[in-house]
């Protein structure tokens, strides 16, 4: 028989508190792992971000703590830090974004669940930090805006004349979310694969998965001795400009994209002329050629000009809003979109299709305590009578 | 090679940017990868190889006398770590013979290549299938391997905008922006990681191999997905936001002196009121513009005047520290050099230095996730263009020298231009 999840039986206690584990987390039960949400009191922070809708669901919670189940346990009491623990120590994976000094704090530090002694020594533990777990700034705070300064991406990012630009949204969190589930993944099979069955501490740092994200730009600016700039100016081949109906890129690389691009635009002359074919040498030039070439493209609406391109399998970048990535008939065909099994809005997704094992969207986000009575059974593997204690002294909800 | 995936062979036709980025990271953490590198169609990362060598290239410290342009090209060179490269024309039928002797000795394959090119090389997923029933193929596409825009081809540049991205990225009441430098290869190679680690999961459990097709505009919209999905929710199109955020205010990228820049945020009135208290400015926690969250978030552009006014007399650096040691969000604006030279980043391993026969020692960005148990370390700079066929098909395939020679005559291998 085959199993279509590739994480089926994997149970994780997901005890993140920021968007980028929330993220790995949601990977993680997206391929079949069985996820369980750990939330205090208050609620995963993550619910109180904007924007909301009209019942005022934050859409951010919508959209990275779906497909698990929902516990309210308080690490500040007594049995509630005792559930959590008990649950940590039957599980494979745990999620968490706290720094070193909050774990020790609530008396989660990662060393008393991997030490030799104790029952789990398969447990694969995955920290997510803005900054790591050791070094001078692992209890530094960071989110998005941080990352995204102390990784360049902000200096690159905007124009020359005005301050630098984050890159847009979550950017940081997703990638740091997706990189800590690879890495996970990564020690399952390590796990897997070696005799006894041991389990490990992961330390990703949104920080360096977003420097890491930078290396080009890095090492680019390493060979010419000076740092990658924003630029001065937007034009055609670094980004969007302005089209009849909107805006529009066309970033050229191969030559035939360009040959085929200038005689689509009308410019036969830049089309024949040999030296325009290569990307370094129109980068040097570029002033002999992007005011005539932007003109010509102004005249355009974007789809239009794509679908001509397209035809002559030349890359084209029209800069589509959400609203008609929705309409998208591209994405259509392909099922991009999609709700989850027991109901729901569509969601855009998943990364990536997989053939044999692919991922799944069973459930929207959870309530906050939905599932406090079964995931203290299943996870902390309590009696009906300690439940019934925990809910009654507050410490679960 | 040490790590979590020490064991698995990835055999690979990725190039550019994503595909070369994903089987970095999986290389990083311990697969063997083997780039192979279509001779006569190199790597567009390496260049073109009439490009001049930049001058300071020529004089980095460590660097060759003897460089050639596609050896040497700082894109190639920075996601290729942890990998060996061989060449062939998968063009002439003993090229692409050998390739299909390599197929069974891989746990997993990988390419970005426009979908059809595979198809027309005779070595698409089902073709590789037979060869080897439980291979894992991982496609890295602009559109992916169906639907109407299957056989449009993309790059980064125009994936950000016809994926939404651009439409999100700029400043407030500002056009569209793309990035500083093509973000969603990025995404998509941190995807397309995350497919490959899953696919050899899957075929540890079930002994079942896979297609992973990943689309670049999909994986970059997954990325943006909470504004897909709130345009599906509630019908609101999000625009660009510059540098704030929808929920907390501050947050915003200000000038210091030096023309410098500072990064800065509260998500917390804890972390308002300390900020204020470190400003000097202590009646900002009463001003009934910013007495709470709500308030400040209606009164931005005013909070963000009063705080650009502070911020333009300060150290960049002595600020930055002293607002993240009390708590706050803050964090210098580093460019590119100054996140290579990061004290913390050189400390906790992530930047190393990397010495390239041809270019030289430069540090580069490592590896994004440490391992307590099975660490993982870059161990090879970028390889050289076919710097490992002779090895690798004499290792793998038992190839000899004379056989080897043979190919090179023949230009079924070899390194730069063919003839």
């Amino acid at each position: 028989m085959t199993q279509t999840s590739a994480l089926n039986g994997i149970r994780v206690v997901d005890l993140s508190t920021s968007v980028s584990g929330a993220w790995c987390a949601q990977m993680l039960a997206d391929f079949g792992a069985d996820v369980a949400l750990f939330e205090g009191p208050v609620g995963h922070p993550v619910r109180a971000l904007a924007p909301f809708d009209d019942a005022n669901n934050s859409v951010i919670a919508e959209y990275v703590l779906a497909n698990r189940r929902s516990a309210v346990v308080d690490v500040d009491q007594a049995g509630g830090r005792a559930a959590i623990r008990s649950a940590i120590e039957r599980a494979d994976v745990l999620v968490s974004n706290g720094s070193p000094a909050e774990l020790a704090a609530h008396g989660l530090d990662y060393d008393s669940f991997l030490s030799s002694n104790t029952a789990n020594p398969g447990l694969i533990v995955c920290s997510i930090t803005p900054h790591g777990s050791t070094g001078p700034a692992s209890e530094h705070p960071g989110n998005d805006l941080t990352a995204a300064a102390m990784s360049g991406w902000a200096s690159i990012n905007g124009l020359a004349d005005r301050s630098p630009l984050k890159p847009s949204g979550l950017q940081s969190s997703y990638c740091a979310g997706t990189m800590a589930y690879g890495s996970i993944i990564a020690a399952l099979l390590s796990r897997h694969n070696q005799t006894p069955h041991r389990g490990q501490v992961i330390d990703v740092s949104e920080v360096e998965v977003m420097a890491s994200t930078f290396s080009p730009a890095l090492l680019n600016s390493q060979y010419l001795g000076e740092p990658q700039a924003r630029q001065s100016k937007v034009d055609m081949s670094t980004g969007p400009v302005p089209v009849n109906d909107g805006h529009f890129a066309l970033t050229i690389s191969r030559p035939h994209f360009w040959r085929d691009a200038m005689n689509v635009l009308g410019l036969d002359d830049l089309a024949d002329d040999p030296r325009w074919a290569t990307s370094w040498y129109r980068k040097e030039h570029s002033e002999e050629y992007v005011d005539r070439a932007q003109a010509k493209l102004a005249k355009w609406n974007k789809m239009d000009l794509f679908d001509t391109l397209a035809a002559l399998r030349v890359i084209a970048g029209p800069v589509l809003e959400t609203d008609e990535l929705a309409d998208n008939l591209h994405l259509r065909d392909r099922g991009f979109f999609r709700s989850p099994n027991e109901g729901g809005p569509e969601y855009p997704g998943p990364a990536f299709k997989m053939g044999a094992s692919p991922a799944r969207l069973v459930k929207r986000v959870p309530k906050p305590g939905e599932h406090s009575v079964e995931i203290l059974r299943e996870f902390a593997g309590l009696k009906k009578a300690d439940i019934d204690a925990l809910l009654a002294s507050g410490a679960a909800r | 090679m040490t790590g979590p995936l020490s064991g698995y062979r990835g055999i690979v036709l990725t190039q550019a940017w994503a595909g070369s980025y994903a089987t970095q990271l999986l290389g990083m953490l311990g697969a063997e990868i083997i780039q192979v590198e279509f001779h006569g169609r190199p790597d567009s990362w390496r260049g073109s190889y009439d490009r001049p060598i930049p001058e300071t290239v020529q004089s980095a410290a460590g660097a060759s006398s003897d460089q050639h342009p596609w050896n040497v090209h700082a894109n190639y060179n920075s996601v290729n770590l942890n990998k060996q490269c061989i060449t062939l024309d998968l063009t002439d039928p003993d090229g692409i013979g050998i390739f299909k002797r390599l197929v069974p000795l891989a746990d997993f394959m990988a390419e970005n290549f426009a979908p059809r090119v595979l198809g027309n090389l005779g070595i698409d997923y089902e073709s590789l299938k037979v060869i080897k029933p439980d291979i894992i193929l991982c496609s890295l596409s602009a559109f992916g391997n169906n639907g109407p825009w299957r056989d449009v081809p993309g790059i980064g540049g125009t994936i950000e905008p016809i994926s939404g991205m651009s439409s999100l990225l700029g400043y407030e009441n500002g056009s569209p922006l793309n990035s500083g430098q093509m973000y969603p290869d990025a995404a998509a190679g941190l995807n397309g990681f995350a497919g490959i680690v899953t696919a050899l999961m899957h075929r540890e459990m079930t002994g079942e191999g896979q297609y992973v097709d990943l689309s670049m505009q999909e994986s970059s919209i997954a990325f943006i997905g909470d504004a897909l999905l709130e345009e599906r929710m509630t019908g609101n199109v999000r625009g660009r936001l510059g540098n704030r955020h929808m929920t907390f205010a501050p947050h915003g990228i200000y000038a210091t002196s030096g023309n410098r820049w500072i990064a800065l945020a509260a998500e917390s009135q804890r972390q308002w009121e300390t900020l204020c208290r470190i400003a000097a400015h202590e009646e900002w926690v009463t001003d009934p513009r910013f007495v709470d969250n709500a308030a400040r978030k209606t009164h931005e552009d005013a909070l963000d005047a009063q705080i650009s006014a502070w911020v333009a007399a300060q150290e960049r650096d002595a600020l930055a520290a002293q607002l993240s040691d009390s708590g706050v969000i803050a964090a210098p604006v580093h460019d590119a050099l100054e996140v290579a030279d990061d004290e913390a980043l050189r400390e906790r391993g992530f930047i190393v230095d990397v010495e390239h026969p041809e270019a030289g020692i430069h540090p580069q960005a490592g590896i994004p996730a440490q391992f307590s148990n099975t660490p993982a370390a870059v161990q090879r700079h970028a390889p050289l263009q076919g710097q490992h066929t002779q090895n690798v098909l004499h290792r793998l395939l038992n190839i000899d020298e004379d056989e080897y020679r043979d190919l090179l005559d023949r230009g079924v291998t070899g390194a730069g231009p063919s003839n």
